[in-house]
């Protein structure tokens, strides 16, 4: 049986790769050390198979069908898609796709009353190609992409996004197979491309997010973590962290949602909150 | 205006998907707006802003909060986007709100 052993929430932020050095020495030393202990621990867990989990960018759902969420079935995957090569400043990458386990997720959770689109290809954009570069820059796990989304209304409830994280757990620990699987979650924290408050970053409202997720509180998730709260923390982009309750509530299936909190820089340059949140399951 | 006022039908939203995807359809922008505009069956209000690059009236219009940074960058670039790019400066003058360059 495949197992998961980790998920993982983290920010993507496009700046990280494209302009950190924009930023003052302390913010892109505090990011980068960030990120370079999710790295150690990916090498520590050295997993066959990540699963992860982001916004789609208004970039492979047309706005006449837009699903909440779409996994990648091919079996390769490669990126920067063209138009955001300069932007991201990442070099071209190839990753392998799991065809098998991307088949599982949609077939098992159709059988749990789950919906999922899926795609043969998908363009990758910031969303993986900048988690990737830092946490698996060798590029040699196996990748499976699950496109949400978390930008146009309307996008799926907390409850629901904890419910597909719960099924995503047990499709893996279901699958035949002796993989050691990552769920890696990523998107936020509070950033708003687009709108009013794309030069500000909602430090209060990331540290408030960040905080349940430490509590594992899934009650207080529900509760609190409503559409309306989300655009408090920048109305086109903190919905993101939508992909962070997946996380959270396939760690819950392992009777572990306490996620413990890694890092956490608040960056106008950036023009988001950088973070990452953790939760060990092995 | 927010992601909640978004109009998904209208063919500016269509355009700008269309142009992040397809190298080129975003050649063909660059060459001739007006000839992109009328494929993508764009109204006189639209094809207005585009020309003034007037954001404030497209995210009036109903294109989706995201998509509006974008339209800078289908002007000015999008490599190296900070606070101060040509691409963010322009968003900021256009949206009428503060750039965030120090």
């Amino acid at each position: 049986m495949a197992r998961l052993i980790a998920s993982v929430g983290i920010a993507h932020a496009p700046g990280v790769t494209g302009w950190i050095d924009k930023a003052p020495r302390h913010e892109q030393d505090a990011v980068l050390a960030g990120y370079a202990e999710f790295h150690r621990r990916m090498k520590e867990l050295k997993p066959d198979v990540v699963i992860g989990v982001a916004n789609d960018h208004l970039l492979n759902f047309p706005m006449e069908n837009i699903p909440d969420f779409c996994v990648g079935i091919g079996d390769d995957w490669e990126g920067p898609a063209p138009w955001f090569r300069d932007w991201l400043n990442v070099p071209d990458y190839k990753v392998s796709g799991h065809r098998a386990l991307g088949r599982a997720l949609v077939r098992e959770s159709a059988r749990a009353g789950i919906n999922h689109a899926f795609a043969e290809q998908l363009l990758f954009d910031d969303n993986w190609s900048v988690p990737l570069k830092f946490l698996f820059p060798e590029y040699g796990v196996k990748f499976v992409p699950i496109h949400m989304n978390c930008i146009v209304p309307p996008m799926p409830a907390a409850e629901r996004c904890l419910e597909v994280g719960r099924q995503i757990a047990r499709i893996v620990r279901d699958f035949p197979g002796d993989e050691r699987v990552v769920l890696m979650a990523t998107g936020g924290l509070s950033h708003d491309p687009g709108g009013p408050d794309y030069f500000t970053v909602h430090e209060d409202f990331d540290r408030w997010f960040m905080g349940l997720m430490e509590s594992g509180d899934l009650d207080r998730v529900r509760r609190e973590v409503t559409f309306d709260k989300l655009l408090t923390g920048g109305d086109g982009g903190a919905a993101e962290l939508l992909a962070w309750l997946v996380a959270m509530g396939a760690a819950a299936e392992h009777g572990q949602p306490r996620g413990e909190n890694v890092f956490y820089v608040p960056s106008v340059p950036m023009r988001c909150g950088m973070g990452g949140s953790y939760w060990s399951l092995s | 205006m927010g992601i909640r006022d978004t109009d998904r039908t209208l063919p500016s939203n269509r355009m700008v998907f269309e142009l992040r995807r397809d190298p080129a359809a975003y050649a063909e922008f660059k060459r001739d707006l007006e000839a992109s505009m009328a494929r993508y069956g764009l109204t006189d209000e639209e094809k207005r802003a585009w020309r003034e690059v007037d954001l404030s009236t497209l995210a009036r219009l109903g294109v989706h909060p995201y998509f509006l940074p974008q339209v800078s960058r289908l002007f000015k670039g999008g490599g190296y986007n900070h606070n101060d790019s040509e691409a963010a400066r322009l968003y900021a003058e256009k949206m009428h709100i503060a750039g965030g360059a120090r």
